[in-house]
This record gives C-alpha cells, sequence and structure tokens, in this order.
C-alpha cells in the first residue's frame, strides 16, 4: 500500500473516531452523501450470490412479464431518486418475499408473484414498498450502521478511497447477511408508507398494501410451510399504521354549487329508490312490510324468494354493475353492513363499531361503499373496500343524510349543503406495446353421470373438454 | 330437346339453390361487440363466451384442441404489422415464451379485406405437453392498433389455411 494512502486511511479513522466520541453512531442516516455509485457497485456485487441463493432468475410467461413491468415501470416514474437505475428481478423460489438491495435492484419471488395473481394494487404495494427502500437509502444505511461506518463515510468520505475492493467485498458481505435479517423495523414501516404514496402517485388503489398484507395473514394462518416475508416486521402493526393512512388520499370537503348537476350526471341512480333496483334486471327486492329479511322476486325463475330472513333490514343498495347487494342489517344494539352476491350469500360482513348506520353508497367501479353514520361524535362517512376489512373516515367529520359516489369522488350532503370530496385516481394497467396471447382451449371440472337402475348418480368431477 | 334443356336447368337450379341453402346453413355471421369487424364462421365452431373477452373472440371446433380466436390488442408502438409479427415472433421464442417454440412457416404476405399483413405458422408444447400448432395472421389497422387472427390445434393442417380459415378471411369486414 502507498504512503499516501495509508496516511489517508489513517486520517480517515481519525476522523471516524473522534466523531464517534462526540456523536455516537446515531448520526442521521438519510442525509448520507454516499454516492450513487458506491451504491450500485455494493449492490451489484450482491446480485450474484442473491440469485445463487435463490434459484436464480425466474422468466415469467409473456403477458404476465408484460404486466409486471407494466405495474413497475409506472412506480419507477414517480420515484424521486435519479440517480439510481431500478431494474425488477423475480428469483426462481417458492418462498414469499420481496426485497431491494441498494443500487436500484428490486427482487421479487416466483412465490410472491404468483401468489399476487394479476391484483395490480398489491403487486404496486410490494414493489413500492422495495422501492422506498431504494429511496430513502435504507440497505445502503443499514450496512454501513453495521461496519461502523456511516459517521466515517459522512465526513471523511473523501479521505478514503471507496474503489477498495476490499472494502466492497466486506461490505457486500455484509448486505448479504443483513438481506435476511430486513433493513430494520423503522425502516421497515416508513418504507410502507413511502411505498403507499408512490403506489396511489402511480395510479394504483391505495387499499393494495393493507388488502396484502390481509392475504399474507391469511396464508400464515394456514401455516403454510413458507417463509412470509420473513425479514418484515410484524404484519398486524404494519397493517394497522398502513390503514391509518388511507382518509390521508382524500381530500378535504369543499363545498359544491351545483347539487343538481350532480344528480343528473347520475342519473339519479344512487337516490333512492333508483339505487334499489337491481341493475340486471333479474330481481325486484323490496322490504317486507312485517317481519324479517328482504323479499325478493326473481323475474327470470318466477319465484319469489326471501333473503336473510331472521334479520331486520333497514336499507339496501345494489353495487352499479349488480353484482353485489349492501344491505344495513339492525342487529339490536347496532347496525351492520352485509355485502350478499347475486344469490343471497353473505360474503363480507362490516362492523362499524357501534354506530348506527343511516345510508350505503357504492363507488362507481362496485369496489367501495361509503356507510354514513349517525352518531354527531364521531365521522360522519366511513368507506369500507371489498378487498379489504377497512374503515376509512372522509368529509372531515361532517354528519351526512346521504352521498352520490361518481368517477372523481363523493358528493354528500350535509345540513343541506353539497360537499365534495376528492378519491385518488385510480388507473388500470395497460400494458404499452402488447403482443397477441397465445391461448389453449380451456378444461373444465365436470361430473361424472352414471345411471344405475333407476337412479342417476354424479361422480367426482374430472378434469374433461368442453 | 328444349323440354330435356328445361328439366336439367331445373334441376341444376336446384342443385345450385340446395348447395346454397346448404352453405349459408354451414355458418354463421360473427360480429364483433365492439364493432371493429365482422366475419363468417363454420357452424360447427362454437363461440366460447366464458373464454372470450371484449378484446379476444374464443370459437372451440370439433376437434378437442380446435381453436379459432381474433384478438384486439389496441395500441402498439410497432411502426408496421411486420414489426409487430417480428417482435411478437421473438417474445414466444425467447425464454418464457413457449415452450419448445419451432417457426413451420416464415412469414407471408396476407391481406384480410384490404388490410396487409403477415401471417405465419408455428408448433409449441402445451402444458400438458401435446404439441400444438397455430397458424396466426398479424395485422396493423390504423391508429397503430395491433390485431391478430390465429387457428389452432394438434395436428399439421392448421398450417395449409384450411377451409374454416379461408372462410373466416374471405368474408372478413372491418367496420372501422
Amino acid at each position: 500500500m502507498a504512503v499516501d494512502a495509508v496516511n489517508r486511511l489513517r486520517m480517515g479513522l481519525w476522523v471516524c473516531v473522534l466523531l464517534v466520541m462526540f456523536f455516537g453512531l446515531a448520526a442521521p442516516l438519510q442525509a448520507s452523501p454516499i454516492g450513487a455509485r458506491f451504491e450500485s457497485t455494493l449492490g451489484g456485487g450482491a446480485v450474484p450470490e442473491i440469485l445463487k441463493q435463490y434459484g436464480g432468475e425466474h422468466v415469467l410467461p409473456i403477458s404476465q412479464r408484460l404486466w409486471t413491468e407494466e405495474v413497475f415501470r409506472r412506480l419507477v416514474e414517480v420515484a424521486e431518486r435519479e440517480d439510481v437505475e431500478y431494474t425488477l428481478t423475480v428469483l426462481n423460489s417458492s418462498e414469499l418475499n420481496a426485497f431491494a438491495v441498494p443500487g436500484g435492484y428490486i427482487f421479487i419471488t416466483r412465490g410472491l408473484v404468483n401468489a399476487i395473481g394479476r391484483d395490480e394494487a398489491r403487486l404496486a404495494a410490494v414493489l413500492g414498498h422495495e422501492i422506498a427502500h431504494i429511496e430513502k437509502k435504507h440497505g445502503l444505511n443499514a450496512v454501513l450502521r453495521q461496519m461502523g461506518l456511516t459517521v466515517l463515510l459522512e465526513v471523511g468520505a473523501m479521505a478514503l478511497d471507496f474503489a477498495s475492493a476490499d472494502l466492497i467485498r466486506l461490505a457486500s458481505t455484509t448486505l448479504l447477511q443483513l438481506i435476511t435479517l430486513g433493513w430494520g423495523r423503522e425502516a421497515e414501516y416508513e418504507a410502507d408508507l413511502i411505498g403507499q404514496d408512490l403506489a396511489v402517485r402511480a395510479g394504483f388503489d391505495s387499499i393494495g398494501a393493507v388488502s396484502l398484507l390481509d392475504g399474507l395473514m391469511n396464508l400464515d394462518s394456514e401455516d403454510l410451510p413458507m417463509k412470509l416475508f420473513r425479514t418484515h416486521p410484524d404484519t398486524k402493526d404494519r397493517r394497522v399504521r398502513l390503514e391509518a393512512n388511507l382518509a390521508s388520499y382524500w381530500s378535504e370537503p369543499a363545498a359544491v354549487e351545483e347539487p343538481h348537476m350532480l344528480e343528473r350526471l347520475n342519473g339519479g341512480r344512487n337516490l333512492a329508490p333508483a339505487r334499489r333496483n337491481d341493475p340486471r334486471r333479474r330481481y325486484q327486492v323490496m322490504l317486507p312490510e312485517e317481519g324479517t329479511g328482504l323479499l325478493l322476486i326473481d323475474e327470470q325463475a318466477g319465484q319469489t324468494l326471501i333473503w336473510l330472513d331472521g334479520s331486520l333490514i333497514k336499507d339496501f343498495a345494489w353495487s352499479p354493475q349488480g353484482q353485489h347487494l349492501a344491505v344495513i342489517v339492525d342487529t339490536g344494539s347496532h347496525d351492520q353492513v352485509w355485502v350478499c352476491d347475486r344469490w343471497g350469500y353473505v360474503k363480507k360482513q362490516v362492523v362499524a363499531g357501534t354506530q348506527r348506520i343511516t345510508y350505503v353508497s357504492w363507488s362507481p367501479e362496485g369496489q367501495q361503499l361509503a356507510l354514513h353514520v349517525a352518531e354527531p361524535d364521531s365521522h360522519g362517512i366511513l368507506l369500507t373496500h371489498l378487498a379489504a376489512d377497512v374503515l376509512v373516515p372522509v368529509g372531515g367529520g361532517l354528519g351526512s343524510e346521504y352521498s352520490i359516489w361518481l368517477d372523481n369522488g363523493l358528493f354528500f350532503i350535509s345540513k343541506e349543503s353539497w360537499y365534495h370530496t376528492a378519491a385518488p385516481e385510480v388507473r388500470p394497467v395497460t400494458i404499452s406495446n402488447p403482443v397477441p396471447q397465445v391461448l389453449q382451449r380451456q378444461r373444465i371440472l365436470s361430473p361424472t353421470v352414471v345411471k344405475e337402475e333407476n337412479t342417476i348418480r354424479l361422480t367426482r368431477p374430472s378434469l374433461t373438454m368442453p | 330437346m328444349l323440354g330435356k334443356l328445361r328439366a336439367a336447368g331445373a334441376a341444376l337450379l336446384v342443385v345450385v339453390l340446395f348447395a346454397l341453402a346448404a352453405g349459408t346453413a354451414q355458418a354463421f355471421i360473427f360480429s364483433d361487440p365492439a364493432n371493429l369487424y365482422s366475419t363468417s364462421i363454420a357452424d360447427s365452431w362454437v363461440y366460447q363466451a366464458y373464454h372470450s373477452t371484449p378484446e379476444i373472440a374464443v370459437f372451440y371446433g370439433e376437434g378437442d384442441y380446435d381453436l379459432l380466436y381474433f384478438e384486439t390488442l389496441g395500441r402498439v408502438l410497432d411502426n408496421s404489422a411486420e414489426d409487430l409479427a417480428k417482435r411478437s415472433l421473438e417474445l414466444y421464442s425467447a425464454a418464457g415464451g413457449l415452450r419448445d417454440f419451432q417457426l413451420e412457416m416464415p412469414l407471408i404476405q396476407v391481406e384480410v379485406a384490404d388490410q396487409k399483413g403477415l401471417a405465419c405458422a408455428y408448433t409449441y408444447q402445451d402444458e400438458r405437453g401435446n404439441k400444438l400448432w397455430e397458424y396466426r395472421v398479424f395485422l396493423l389497422l390504423p391508429e397503430g392498433r395491433g390485431f391478430s387472427i390465429a387457428l389452432s390445434s394438434d395436428g399439421p393442417w392448421v398450417k395449409n389455411r384450411p377451409p374454416v380459415l379461408e372462410e373466416v378471411l374471405a368474408k372478413w369486414q372491418w367496420m372501422l
């Protein structure tokens, strides 16, 4: 080693020792002026070992690959760091995991991609979280912290030769060790919220992160032999924070000048009694004059039906596409909203504490519900989502009798005045340069019919060609 | 003599009418719900509502693997049908594409109701290990919209533009 280099190293170490003595190692990590080149070299050095540990790169089928890349592209577009080049690699592992290493290298396992399916909001939540780690240099700071180099690099960076292969090797080894442990609890919480912001800014549904965690918790409870997000902290705790953040994506309510225009725009569909009409025109649904349940006339089958018999129903509303029926049920002490499918099965029960619910309105895409609650000391409108059990207060605490939900947000009436609270914009994934799909005939499950004297028996379904 | 000629003419007319009637009975007109195209499809090919989407119309034939489908791709960034075809074939043959992809007939020029395009035939292996053949037409419609017509089955007959495909292509009409 040259005398100059030794002197520079000594000087840097002295700076380090002095700073450690005065300030400790808890220096502000976020402001670390570490060069992007060092960061990229550090992360890049770990990539071959990561690929080795996780079974190499997995190439997704064409349409899934284009779709995944489009979700990733939209997220990267709204990311703020311009000194890193983001890349996404799918790892050939059935483990459910995703992680980011310094330099913009994002990894997601095949197992997690398959578990997410074609739910773009969930995929955006995962990738947004990992991009957030890079944006905030969580991995880099964790490595440096582990090596005790943070403060040294803050101040004495110029005194050291970062191109040193030994230093890079040491840092890469530390990085590989840390990947399995995560970047620290606080870093994970921060990445959750920043990732959620990125996803919303990129036009994905903000519910993605919450519904993803719900999905993971369900898998966890089934005790699947998989390591679920082993690099991340307690799932329930993270979910609470993410749910609490959902309300921040809705604007403060603003007074609306032309209330009649709103009614015309929506054709009055959400206003009683039109909201009670089945959009597919099969059922006529009524509240019985006496007794419980819902009275239905099935015009296709020519039958009269009772749904939810034994439950005291206060009101109901069909979703705009007619896929679901939301029903307000009086349970005695409080109200609940039950969401039924078109066969009358309850698919979801929403409990809004001990409050009374006076009205429900559906979002245009039929995935969210606005619940109007009666208690004046609580928020007047709570939003819930079919994809996750959430209650998001909107409307700034104004009491409200009813609402109309249009594409650009929720319009509600409070004390005879109309207000508007804007919803976060959600854009579907459109593959920017698609290629034709290659289809194959689908097989369906079909039972075999066996005739035995005067009876007909259906055997176990087997795969057959339609 | 004249009477015989008349009788023969009448018989011929009956045969022609029969043939025409039979011909019309063996095909139906399919119109794209999005009003982009219409064509004639042999009756033995059945529209599959549950497999179709607003972008893809799917039909199953009599054979276990007989499949006919038309796909509207939306806007693509390719400058020509050739670019679209070459890019698609590259993806089909690359990792993550079609297993055991083999180009059986190179790209040739075709015309579908005055729209110039390219067609080719290839084979690949499905998830159950069956070797499938596919004849595919690539088209680039006005405003850069990609379009594809595909016929697939488990035999090499699809690459010779069988009657079902000839009928589809001959009766194709754009409603652009």
